[in-house]
């Protein structure tokens, strides 16, 4: 897959980056990071026009998040038909208004693997669309300015870049669900010795 | 959310978790040594990196490159690509991928198209840039 979308990006140049991560932001799985630190390479050969390139593949890749936001606000009637009266549902709800500008900010350009489900979350839960939008323009820009910088200063050696860059994304990816895994787990046992604390000695 | 289905949740977490910070821990380590082995240091002054010599390590040529793109890189006029392949130059040629170009006109010989053209390029840069080293040696195209 990689190999055809280089041979597009070589040929056709910036709006078929441009469409390229729109599409992933829409959650179709393509090695957008990769892709990214190419067109940094294919910038420095002067195959591409740095700037215009950076612009028009942030502006795609914006737009095809806060579509896949929309996705989530327009369904939130149907989730809150279902969760509305769980005490769960209000208190993720609150969790997220109150770390999802980090959760959207840190998936754009380092735990990209999570970056749709995430931007599905805040349309959901309520988050607002200008703070989405801040949130998401900031991670995109180090992402493709970033990225495509590395790829750029790297020049023929980016596929080693991108490479390093992509498994570094699935290394944060590891360690975000461990350490979910184990905060969810202390705050169980701790409920748990709570209650066994609680309960009257017979 | 019941007990049993909360410890799951957390086994299952804990578990991907590991398992996705082993694989990709390893292979992000096994690419560190690589890149350390390969690149320039990246805090190069750029003059330096822009007054490089022409490229010449053909092995990092790829089945995804187009003619264009490698005449270009290599600087090495397409028609003498063209040629070495014994095919016209034509638009449509120019934006097929030397896999394409392989699959469509070389089925039979598997990877001529990509030897061909190093050896092409490394042939050329001897004449053109006799002070360029080649990073690697000529490589004899496939029958």
């Amino acid at each position: 897959m990689s190999d055809f979308l280089l041979t597009q990006i070589i040929n056709y140049g910036a709006p078929v980056l441009g469409m390229i991560v729109f599409i992933g932001a829409l959650g179709v799985p393509f090695p957008g990071t990769l892709l990214i630190v190419a067109a940094g390479a294919f910038a420095r050969q002067g195959l591409l026009a740095w700037h215009t390139t950076g612009l028009i593949a942030l502006t795609f890749v914006v737009v095809g998040d806060s579509l896949s936001y929309g996705m989530g606000h327009f369904a939130r009637e149907a989730v809150l038909r279902r969760f509305q009266a769980s005490q769960n549902w209000a208190k993720a709800e609150s969790t997220f208004a109150r770390w999802g500008g980090m959760a959207v900010f840190w998936t754009r350009f380092l735990i990209t693997g999570i970056a749709v489900p995430v931007n599905l979350i805040a349309g959901t839960s309520g988050f607002g669309i200008r703070r989405f939008f801040l949130y998401d323009l900031a991670g995109e820009a180090i992402w493709i300015f970033g990225y495509g910088g590395l790829g750029y200063l790297f020049g023929m050696q980016w596929e080693v870049v991108g490479e390093l860059l992509g498994n570094v994304s699935g290394l944060a990816l590891g360690f975000v669900l461990l350490g979910l895994g184990i905060w969810l787990g202390v705050r169980q046992w701790r409920i748990v010795e709570a209650r066994k604390t609680n309960v009257p000695e017979a | 959310m019941s007990p049993k289905i909360q410890r799951i949740l957390v086994f299952g977490l804990i578990t991907a978790g590991v398992l996705l910070a082993v694989f990709f821990g390893l292979r992000a380590a096994f690419a560190f040594h690589e890149f350390r082995r390969h690149s320039l240091h990246p805090f190069a002054p750029m003059e330096a990196r822009n007054n490089q010599p022409v490229e010449t390590d053909v092995e990092l040529i790829r089945d995804w490159m187009t003619i264009p793109y490698i005449a270009r890189t290599y600087r090495v006029p397409p028609e003498i690509l063209f040629e070495a392949l014994r095919l016209s130059p034509s638009k449509s040629l120019s934006e097929k991928s030397l896999k394409q170009l392989n699959d469509e006109y070389f089925p039979q010989a598997e990877g001529f198209v990509i030897t061909t053209v190093k050896a092409a390029i490394v042939e050329f840069q001897a004449q053109a840039f006799p002070t360029a080293t080649p990073s690697s040696p000529a490589v004899s195209p496939a029958p």
